[in-house]
């Protein structure tokens, strides 16, 4: 299978490991990823709120690329994957399709009638492989919360492959992983990502929350799909250690990362020395 | 003026009342954001406060702001701080048993409160972020953080910058789309209209 793949802003800047892990995971899954020649910014949760029509063109944009390449667009962030799915399903729907095309056409774009679906890098791990016979390393003995934030699974009508309430997919991949899974309770509440700047002292308590959960459940690590929730997580974890004048200290994984170290991929080429909040007790751990 | 409470402490002034209703507001919201802001079928059953991770901070909870909004109370809905703290998370979205958005419709009723000229550090900033998006087409984090919150920014974060230089997170050249400018005329004009 091959995908049109949509890195997005952050898998290019701040959640680089996040793009190295996908590619490498994907190529030992035999999965082939062809980079979206000339993709934008999906417009995050902030376009749409300064203008519907120039939100929905951002991430339009990117879903037409993809119909004009004849493949499936395959995306990892989940901001990138949930605000392209909404395009797509924007795209059907008449209105919404006369608004969004004339302003493609002004940028030189054609928009066709191909039908292509926009998937998520979860999704096809956990719906359309069966990754449990290529794990080399089983990670026996790791703590993980999986956290799936807001755009991963919701809402429904957008993502629908896994429950919005009480979604497991993560989970099962940590599991095949061989890690072990604790009962993260605030697996679906948000961390505050697209409010952060503006808003920084919500955002910190609405991140600290989800810290102090994990810590308590005695969690190695959290396992995640969105670089936004990382941005709060890991890169403004030394700042919420400090406001509230705890200490966390706790490792922020990308989901790919830890299937590829059970798949045996080395660390380095999984980025994994590319973490703020060192991932070396996580790796003292599986080793 | 005294707020009127009836038993239990509940707002008589976020009640149902058929006589206030005025779709003006409804309908403007309809046309920024589409068929997905539509909320006649709202209900007022509060699902979507009851599960908003951010409502012990709002002066109107999602339903009273839907509930403003299906009165056409302009004022009280663009200058709520609810606009800005909504993170977009929609729980409330999948939530409402009567399939109303209130994530499309807060996002709506933000585009058309930027327009009508509230201002705020929130809308400086969404300002901003799309902004610089319509100038390239990919956002350059150290630049967006400098247009908006100017050197301050910029050295209170120099910690984090340099972290991320040394770990080839961050490239000084701002990254864009093929044809720049072409993108960003579709972009501007698109508003215009």
């Amino acid at each position: 299978m091959k995908y049109s793949y949509y890195p997005g802003c952050s898998l290019h800047s701040s959640a680089k490991e996040f793009d190295i892990s996908t590619k490498v995971v994907m190529k030992e899954l035999e999965i082939e990823l062809e980079e979206l020649q000339d993709w934008s910014c999906c417009g995050g949760s902030i376009a749409g709120g300064v203008d519907h029509n120039i939100g929905m063109a951002l991430a339009a944009r990117n879903v037409v690329l993809a119909q004009n390449q004849n493949q499936d667009l395959l995306a990892a962030c989940s901001g990138c994957y949930n605000k392209s799915a909404k395009a797509a399903q924007a795209l059907e729907n008449e209105q919404e399709r006369a608004k969004i095309t004339s302003i493609l056409t002004d940028m030189g774009m054609s928009v066709s009638n191909q039908k292509i679906k926009v998937r998520n890098v979860v999704d096809v791990l956990v719906n359309d492989l069966d990754i449990a016979p290529k794990i080399k390393k089983p990670l026996t003995g790791l703590k993980v919360a999986c956290y799936y934030g807001c755009l991963l699974t919701r809402p429904a009508d957008i993502t629908g492959w896994d429950s919005p309430v009480f979604p497991m997919s993560l989970d099962k991949l940590a599991q095949k992983c061989g890690a072990e899974v604790v009962d993260f309770r605030s697996k679906t509440k948000c961390c505050g990502g697209p409010i952060l700047v503006p808003q920084e002292e919500v955002a910190f308590e609405m991140t600290k929350k989800l810290l102090d959960e994990a810590k308590s459940l005695g969690a190695d690590c959290i396992i995640l799909a969105c670089p936004l929730c990382s941005n709060n997580l890991e890169l403004r974890q030394p700042d919420i250690e400090k406001k509230y004048n705890v200490n966390y200290n706790l490792p922020i994984l990308y989901i790919t990362e830890l299937i590829g170290l059970a798949l045996g991929i080395k660390p380095r080429k999984l980025g994994l020395d590319k973490h703020l909040v060192s991932t070396k007790p996580v790796l003292a751990k599986v080793s | 003026m005294v707020k009127k409470k009836c038993f239990f402490g509940i707002k008589t002034d976020r009640q149902v009342d058929g006589d206030k209703m005025n779709a003006k507001l409804s309908q403007e919201v309809l046309a920024q954001g589409g068929e997905n802001a539509a909320i006649n079928a709202c209900m007022q059953c509060g699902t979507c406060s009851g599960g908003c991770p951010n409502a012990e901070r709002m002066d109107l909870l999602p339903r009273s702001l839907v509930l403003m909004v299906q009165r056409g109370e302009w004022e009280k809905v663009l200058k709520s701080q609810t606009l800005w703290l909504c993170s977009s998370c929609h729980t409330c979205t999948s939530r409402c048993p009567r399939g109303v958005r209130p994530t499309d419709v807060i996002e709506a009723v933000k585009a058309i409160a930027i327009r009508e000229g509230i201002k705020n550090d929130s809308v400086r900033f969404n300002q901003i972020f799309v902004e610089l998006i319509e100038k390239r087409g990919i956002l350059f984090e150290p630049e967006l953080m400098l247009k908006y919150g100017g050197l301050k920014a910029l050295v209170d974060q120099a910690e984090l910058g340099i972290k991320l230089t040394l770990k080839g997170k961050l490239s000084p050249f701002p990254p864009k789309v093929k044809e720049p400018k072409k993108f960003s005329e579709a972009l501007t004009k698109a508003v215009k209209k």
